[in-house]
C-alpha cells in the first residue's frame, strides 16, 4: 500500500481531494497542464454573486495545498488512465502507479470563432465574457481604441442550449455571470446604456435571483427576451446587432460600442481520451457520465476511479470544491475497505 | 377450333386487360399534355431525336446498360429478364411465321407453339435451340433476383425496396412465369419421347414422330427426356399432368399482366413514351404536369436510389428516399413527412437508371401541398433598399454568407486586391434570393422576393454579379432572367482574376480537399472553377466521392423535416470522409456547407475566398 492517489487536474476541485486526501492520510499526486494550479479561477477577477475576488479562494486553497504532503506535478498532462485505475500513462509516456486516480480535469471555455455569425475574432469590439473578467483585472473594460463603452450588449447562451454547435446543455453559470459583469460594467461606467439578450435567465444559486433583480432595478440593465442572430460591424467600428424581443414579438436592430458573448462550457477535450478506458462513460455532450446522478455522482464503474468538479457537468465553483470533499470521502472508504 | 384448349383463357384475359388498360393510361396522359408539350413531341418526329430515343430504348429499356454500371450482376439480372424475355417473344413470332409460312394462326398457338407444335429441330431452322438458350439465360436471372433478396450487398446494393402487396404479386407471378414455361414445355417433351406425337402442319398430311425422339433441345428437350425415363408411365400418360404445367404457365402470365399496371412492372412500358417525350424536350416543371404521370410511372423500384442516400446512410432515416417518394405519390398517398424529408442534393437523380427528374418532382409536389400565400406577408420589402458602393459589377452575399462574416472580410480583401468597383448589393442586409422559399414549395412567396431582388439588379445598372452562394446563385441563373447581367459564383469570379492576372497569390506546398457543394456541382454544374483556384494555391487532395459523386453536408436548406440531429450525423459522415484525404485543411465553396461541415470536423473549414484573401 503506497497510499498515493493520482489526481488529474489542479482547479479547486483537484486541489481540494488533494487537501481533504492528505487530511484523510493518503497520498495525493495532482497531475496539472497548466505551469501552475489554479485552473480556470486564475483567470476570473470577482466570483458571482459576493463579488468576492477570486485571488481570495484561489490564495486560501493554494496555501493549504501546500500545506500538505501532496506531490503536484505542473504541465504534465495524462494520456492513458489505466483500466481499473491503478495508474496512468503520462504525456511523456511514464507511467505513474495508483491505489486510485480522481479525475478532475474540469471543462474548456467555448471557443466563441465557432458562432461566426457573432464575429468574434472578426470584428473589434465583439468579446467574450472570459475577456471581460480579463479586462477588469487589467483595469476596467475598454474599447478597441482604449474608450469606455457607451452602449454594452451582453448576449446569453454562446455555446450553451445551441444544436448548431453540438452543445445542446445548459452551461449553469454563464447567466449569472452576465448579470455580475453588466452591473461591473455599470458601477465602472454609470452612464453606460447596458442590453442583455437572453433565452431564460437561470438563477439557481443562492443570492443569485437577488442579484438578477438588483441589476434591473438599481442598476437598470436592460434585459431582453430573445438571441441575437447575427452581428455587422459599422463604419466606426462599432457593432450593429439584429435580434427578436421575443415578448414583444418583434425584430430589432441597434448599434453598440460592444458586444459581450457569455460563453459557456464546453466538455474538456481530455474527456475523448479517457473515454478509451472501459470503465469511464461519456455522457452524447462529452462530459463524464458518473455513476448514477443521485448517490453516485463522483464515482465510476470502476471502484478505483472516482470524478470531482465539472468533468462530469457545469459547476460553480462551491459545488465543485464540495465534489472534491466527496471524492476524497469515498477515496478512503474504497481504500481502507481494501486494506482490512 | 379443335385446337382450343381452356387453359390458354388466362393469358388471353390478362393480356387484354393490360393492353387496354395501358392505352388507355397513355391516351389520358397524353391529352393531359398541354399544347406546348404536344408541339414538342409532334415536331420531334421523325428527327434525329426519335432515332435517338429508339437507341436509348434498346439500351436502357432493353439492354439495362447504366444499370451494368453500378454492378455487372445486377446488370445481368435485368438484361436477362428485359433483353432475354423480349428475345424468346421475338424469336417465338419468328418460328411461327417460317413455321406456318406466313399462314395467320390463333395468337394461341403462336404463345403455347410448344404445346400446340411439337417442334423438332431436323425439320426447321434450329428455333428450339435459340428458345431453350434463351430460357436459360432468364432462368439465371430468376435465379440471380431470388439470391439479391438474400445477398443484395454482393450485387452492388446494400439496402434493397421494402414492396408493396402488389408488387409482391406481380413479382411472384414473374418469377413463376419461366420455371412453369419450363416445366410445361419439359412434360409436352417427355410425352413425346415416351408416346410419340405428331406435327401439326397447315396441310392434311400430318407428320408423325415416332417415341424415342422427343421435342425442344438442350433444356427441355433433355429435361423431358428425363422426365420420360423418371416418371412412372401412367403420370405421363394422364394428359391433365401435362395441362396443369401449361394452366400454371398460362395464370402466370395472366396474373402479372393484370397486376402489371399497378405494380412497380408499370416501368416497362412506360419508360419508351417517356424516353419519346423527354427526347423531344419535355421536363418536369415548379407546377405538376401530366408528363410528370411519364416519370413516375417510369420507376421501377429498383432501389438503386436508396444506397447513395446520405438520409439513410448518414442519419438512418427510412422510407422517404426517391423509390418510396416516388411511390406514394403514384398512389396519392403522400405525405408532407415524406415530400419534405429530402435534402435535394441530387445523388439519387444521379444514381437513377431511368433518369428520372427526383428533384423537380419532389419541388412540384411540395408546391402543391405548399399553403397559399397571403398577400400582405412581404409588404415590407418594398423599397427595401440597403446597397452600397458603386460599380459594374455587383456582389451579392446572401443570408448565409451575412452568417459567415469571414467569407464577405475575404472578399472584400480579394475586390480591393483586384482594384475592382463594387456594388455591395446586401452587406447592410437585404432581401432574400428566394430559393429556400421556392424548395419548400412556396413559389408565390418566392417570385415576390426574385422581382424585388432583380428590380434592385436593373436599378442599379450591373452588368456582372457575383454571390459566393451556390443557393443564390443557382435560383440567380434559373430564375431571374437576367438577360444581360452576366452572374457568376465567386469561385468562377477568382477563376477569372486570377486567369487576367488581376490577383497575384503566394502559392505554398499546404495540402486542400474540396467539399463539392451540392447546388454548385450538381445543381449547377460547376467543378473546375473551385480546383483551379486552389491549384493556385497548394495540393489537392480528392475526397473518395467527389465532383457529381460528392457527399451532401446535410445542413441543406431543402429539407425542413429533417432534426438537428440527423443533419449533424450527415454533417460528421462528410467531415470524416474529408479528413480521410489526410490534407491540411477542407475547403468549400457555399457559406452552409462550411457550417455543416465545420460543426463536426476534426479539421478547419475554409471557404474559397478565404483561402484566397490569406494568400494574397
Amino acid at each position: 500500500m503506497t497510499g498515493r492517489v493520482i489526481i488529474i487536474g489542479g482547479g479547486v476541485a483537484g486541489m481540494q481531494t488533494a487537501i481533504t486526501l492528505d487530511e484523510l492520510g493518503f497520498k495525493p499526486v495532482i497531475i496539472e497542464k497548466e505551469a501552475s494550479l489554479g485552473g480556470k479561477l486564475c483567470r476570473w477577477d470577482r466570483l458571482f454573486p459576493t463579488m468576492t475576488p477570486a485571488q481570495e479562494v484561489l490564495g486560501d486553497l493554494l496555501k493549504r495545498v501546500e500545506k500538505t504532503a501532496s506531490e503536484v506535478r505542473t504541465s504534465t498532462t495524462v494520456s492513458e488512465i489505466e483500466e481499473q485505475g491503478r495508474g496512468v500513462t503520462l504525456s511523456d509516456g511514464s507511467r505513474l502507479d495508483a491505489e486510485a486516480v480522481v479525475v478532475a480535469s474540469g471543462f474548456d471555455i467555448f471557443p466563441a470563432e465557432r458562432k461566426e455569425e457573432y464575429g468574434y475574432g472578426l470584428y473589434d469590439n465583439v468579446y467574450t465574457t472570459v475577456d471581460v473578467e480579463r479586462m477588469f483585472r487589467e483595469g476596467g473594460v475598454r474599447m478597441a481604441d482604449g474608450r469606455e463603452p457607451k452602449t454594452v450588449a451582453f448576449l446569453h447562451c454562446v455555446g450553451s442550449r445551441d444544436e448548431k454547435v453540438n452543445q445542446r446543455h445548459c452551461s449553469r453559470v454563464c447567466c449569472i455571470t452576465g448579470v455580475k459583469q453588466a452591473i461591473e460594467v455599470k458601477q465602472q461606467i454609470p452612464g453606460a446604456e447596458i442590453f442583455s439578450f437572453y433565452m431564460d435567465m437561470r438563477m439557481f444559486g443562492p443570492g443569485y435571483e437577488e442579484l438578477y433583480r438588483q441589476a434591473q432595478q438599481q442598476y437598470n440593465i436592460h434585459f431582453v427576451r430573445g438571441r441575437i442572430s447575427e452581428a455587422s460591424p459599422t463604419i466606426d467600428h462599432r457593432i450593429h446587432i439584429k435580434a427578436e424581443d421575443t415578448l414583444i414579438g418583434r425584430p430589432l436592430r441597434m448599434s453598440v460600442d460592444m458586444l459581450i458573448l457569455a460563453v459557456g462550457m464546453q466538455a474538456g477535450s481530455s474527456n475523448v481520451a479517457f473515454g478509451r478506458n472501459n470503465n469511464i462513460d461519456l455522457y452524447p455532450s462529452g462530459f463524464l457520465r458518473p455513476l448514477n446522478q443521485f448517490s453516485g455522482n463522483v464515482r465510476s464503474s470502476s471502484p478505483r476511479l472516482f470524478y470531482a468538479g465539472t468533468v462530469t457537468a457545469p459547476k460553480n465553483i462551491g459545488e465543485s470544491i464540495n465534489e472534491g470533499i466527496a471524492a476524497a470521502y469515498q477515496v478512503a472508504q474504497t481504500l481502507n475497505a481494501a486494506k482490512s | 377450333m379443335e385446337h382450343f384448349r381452356l387453359f390458354v383463357l388466362p393469358f388471353y384475359a390478362g393480356a387484354f386487360f393490360l393492353l387496354i388498360t395501358l392505352l388507355c393510361k397513355y391516351i389520358y396522359w397524353f391529352i393531359g399534355l398541354s399544347r406546348e408539350q404536344k408541339r414538342l413531341f409532334w415536331r420531334s418526329l421523325p428527327t434525329r431525336a426519335t432515332w435517338k430515343s429508339v437507341v436509348e430504348i434498346f439500351n436502357e429499356s432493353l439492354l439495362h446498360r447504366k444499370i451494368w454500371r453500378t454492378n455487372p450482376l445486377l446488370g445481368y439480372m435485368h438484361t436477362s429478364f428485359a433483353l432475354g424475355w423480349f428475345l424468346l417473344i421475338s424469336v417465338g413470332w419468328l418460328e411461327t411465321f417460317v413455321y406456318f409460312k406466313g399462314e395467320s394462326v390463333p395468337l394461341y398457338v403462336d404463345i403455347f407453339f410448344s404445346y400446340y407444335v411439337h417442334p423438332i429441330f431436323e425439320r426447321n431452322f434450329n428455333f428450339s435451340l435459340i428458345k431453350d438458350a434463351l430460357l436459360l439465360l432468364i432462368l439465371v436471372g430468376v435465379v440471380l433476383a431470388l439470391f439479391k433478396r438474400l445477398y443484395s450487398r454482393i450485387m452492388g446494393m446494400k439496402r434493397t425496396t421494402k414492396h408493396m402487396l402488389g408488387d409482391r404479386v406481380a413479382l411472384t407471378a414473374l418469377w413463376l412465369i419461366f420455371p412453369a414455361r419450363l416445366l410445361a414445355e419439359s412434360l409436352t417433351s417427355a410425352e413425346v419421347w415416351r408416346f410419340g406425337g405428331y406435327v401439326w402442319t397447315l396441310s392434311e398430311n400430318t407428320q408423325l414422330i415416332p417415341p424415342g425422339i422427343g421435342c425442344g433441345s438442350f433444356l427441355t428437350g433433355s429435361l423431358g427426356q428425363w422426365l420420360a425415363d423418371f416418371l412412372p408411365a401412367r403420370i405421363i400418360e394422364a394428359q391433365h399432368v401435362e395441362l396443369t404445367a401449361w394452366w400454371i404457365y398460362s395464370i402466370a402470365l395472366g396474373v402479372f399482366f393484370v397486376a402489371l399496371p399497378f405494380s412497380r412492372y408499370m416501368h416497362i412500358f412506360t419508360e419508351i413514351p417517356l424516353i419519346f417525350l423527354r427526347n423531344a424536350g419535355l421536363r418536369a416543371a415548379e407546377k405538376e404536369s401530366s408528363f410528370d404521370h411519364f416519370q413516375v410511372d417510369a420507376c421501377s423500384r429498383c432501389g438503386i436510389c436508396i444506397d447513395p442516400c446520405q438520409l439513410q446512410s448518414g442519419a438512418g432515416i427510412q422510407g422517404v428516399q426517391s423509390v418510396y417518394f416516388l411511390r406514394d405519390r403514384r398512389y396519392g398517398r403522400l405525405t408532407d413527412a415524406v415530400a419534405d424529408n429530402c435534402l435535394m442534393c441530387g445523388r439519387c437523380q444521379q444514381a437513377c437508371p431511368v433518369g428520372i427528374e427526383q428533384n423537380t418532382l419532389r419541388l412540384n409536389s411540395r408546391v402543391k401541398r405548399a399553403y397559399p400565400d397571403s398577400p400582405n406577408r412581404y409588404a415590407y420589402i418594398q423599397g427595401k433598399d440597403l446597397s452600397t458602393g458603386e460599380g459594374k459589377v455587383g456582389y451579392f452575399a446572401g443570408c448565409m454568407t451575412l452568417l459567415t462574416p469571414k467569407i464577405l472580410r475575404a472578399m472584400e480583401q480579394i475586390f480591393t486586391a483586384a482594384g475592382e468597383e463594387v456594388w455591395w448589393a446586401d452587406k447592410n442586409g437585404g432581401v432574400c434570393c428566394g430559393r429556400p422559399l421556392k424548395l419548400s414549395g412556396e413559389v408565390d412567396a418566392a417570385r415576390k422576393m426574385m422581382d424585388f431582388n432583380k428590380n434592385l439588379f436593373r436599378q442599379h445598372g450591373i452588368t456582372t454579379l457575383v454571390t459566393s452562394c451556390p443557393i443564390c446563385l443557382k435560383v440567380f441563373k434559373e430564375d431571374y432572367a437576367l438577360e444581360g447581367i452576366e452572374v457568376l459564383h465567386h469561385s468562377e469570379y477568382l477563376q477569372r482574376l486570377l486567369a487576367e492576372g488581376r490577383l497575384k497569390l503566394r502559392s505554398g506546398s499546404e495540402t486542400f480537399t474540396y467539399h463539392d457543394p451540392c447546388e454548385l456541382g450538381r445543381g449547377s454544374g460547376i467543378y473546375e472553377a473551385p480546383r483551379e483556384v486552389i491549384a493556385a494555391l497548394g495540393v489537392l487532395k480528392e475526397p473518395a466521392e467527389t465532383r457529381e459523386h460528392a457527399l451532401c453536408c446535410g445542413s441543406s436548406l431543402a429539407n425542413t423535416a429533417i432534426d438537428d440531429e440527423g443533419q449533424r450525423r450527415i454533417g460528421e459522415q462528410v467531415a470524416m470522409a474529408l479528413a480521410a484525404t489526410g490534407a491540411d485543411s477542407i475547403v468549400t465553396a457555399c457559406p452552409l456547407c462550411k457550417k455543416g461541415i465545420a460543426r463536426e470536423a476534426t479539421l478547419p473549414v475554409y471557404d474559397l475566398a478565404e483561402i484566397v484573401a490569406r494568400a494574397l
